[in-house]
């Protein structure tokens, strides 16, 4: 049956209505987690808050077995669905520039429009930074082009990768983080014990 | 500790466990190319004109007549209450869903049996069961069903039984040829009875 529009049980011309749909509903859920809180989110790298990992891995893990099985009823065709192409190095160095500002941003592009959404100062300066890095990035993008295209490996998975089939690798990941999500609560209760004052 | 959260985390492992039994396998079934080899050789994919005939005559609901010609060929001639799936078309619009219906016979036809031939191997490869050949195709239909052989006087009974059999069939089929039998020429006379007792007017 899916995916929907490739398969022409939707028209195209609805994507943007479902986009909209979509949108709403991840912008409620970021901001019901306490995603608007810049604290919130900081609170994994220093230890005492780990609610993004555990709203993030537990999207990840429902929305990963919940497509195998899906694929196997025969409601969504996993073949058909876009898959990001990889590019290797510039993911990584992406990632860790993309960490840092999340730390020292308290934020990262989706929830900071939540916290502007409450009415967050924090968040309003750093959608303004957010949107002049989009600018100088933009201007600068022929100096950085060859990295920026370089590594490229195709819209491969992992099982294309290695070869191992797709159910093992749900399987390991459903298990990290589970451990994480028991793992990270115990480091929250120490880190918790010996903060003077903890506020959202 | 939350009880919530453990049987949460118990449901998610149960699932995620679940995956590795899932069969992620999207080709197609295909026969074992050894049993394919096997029954390649065997003849017991052909049925014969003469079984068709009968089939077609008794009504037989569970046979299936496949034409694996082209259209043109198709809309010219076919056997009665034939399908047309030309060989190049088994794939598209859902031709696969007139195979495999339980309790079917599937009788691939094309004028000899090489088409027919070839269909049954796709079919078999994709691992439909009860898919038949008609031997000799319409070209052999046409020699011993629609212009049977008289065969000659020393045959024996058999061949006659045949041949009434194929000539019964040619009637069946065609409605020409066949001549008048005895039986049509008798005159029918009606009698009509006089009417013993005729109302005369009146109460």
């Amino acid at each position: 049956m899916g995916p929907l529009i490739p398969n022409g049980i939707i028209g195209e011309g609805w994507d943007f209505v479902i986009a909209i749909l979509i949108g709403i509903a991840f912008g409620f859920i970021l901001e019901a987690s306490g995603f608007s809180s810049s604290r919130n989110l900081a609170g994994v790298f220093y230890g005492y808050n780990f609610v993004v990992l555990r709203v993030f891995f537990t999207a990840l893990i429902v929305a990963m077995v919940g497509l195998m099985y899906f694929d196997y009823f025969g409601w969504l065709d996993l073949s058909k669905i876009f898959i990001l192409p990889t590019y290797l190095g510039p993911m990584i160095v992406g990632g860790i520039i993309m960490g840092f500002g999340f730390i020292i941003g308290g934020y990262c592009p989706g929830t900071s429009f939540t916290g502007i959404a409450i009415g967050k100062l924090d968040a309003l300066f750093f959608t303004v930074g957010l949107y002049l890095g989009i600018m100088g990035f933009s201007l600068a993008f022929p100096l950085f082009e060859g990295f920026y295209n370089s590594g490229s490996m195709g819209n491969i998975t992992l099982t294309e990768l290695t070869g191992i089939p797709a159910p093992y690798f749900a399987m390991a990941f459903t298990v990290v983080a589970l451990a994480a999500f028991w793992g990270t609560m115990f480091i929250e209760k120490r880190v918790r014990k010996n903060m003077k004052q903890y506020k959202f | 500790m939350n009880r919530n959260y453990i049987f949460l985390t118990i449901l998610m492992l149960v699932l995620a466990g679940g995956t590795l039994f899932l069969s992620m396998n999207d080709e197609p079934d295909q026969i074992d190319p050894k049993v394919l080899l096997e029954e390649m050789i065997q003849p017991t994919r052909y049925v014969s004109t003469d079984q068709v005939a009968k089939m077609l005559i008794q009504g037989d609901p569970s046979l299936m007549l496949i034409d694996v010609r082209s259209e043109d060929d198709y809309s010219y001639y076919t056997l009665p209450g034939a399908v047309n799936i030309p060989l190049d078309s088994l794939l598209v619009n859902g031709n696969l869903s007139y195979l495999g219906m339980p309790g079917t016979k599937v009788v691939f036809v094309s004028n000899d049996d090489i088409k027919a031939d070839q269909m049954w191997v796709l079919t078999k490869r994709l691992g439909y069961n009860s898919t038949y050949v008609l031997k000799g195709g319409i070209n052999c239909w046409m020699q011993t069903i629609i212009e049977p052989q008289r065969p000659s006087d020393d045959a024996p009974a058999v061949d006659f039984e045949t041949y009434t059999f194929r000539k019964g069939a040619q009637m069946y089929f065609t409605g020409a040829g066949s001549g008048e039998s005895e039986a049509t020429k008798v005159d029918v006379e009606v009698r009509r009875r006089e009417k013993s007792n005729v109302a005369a007017g009146g109460c």
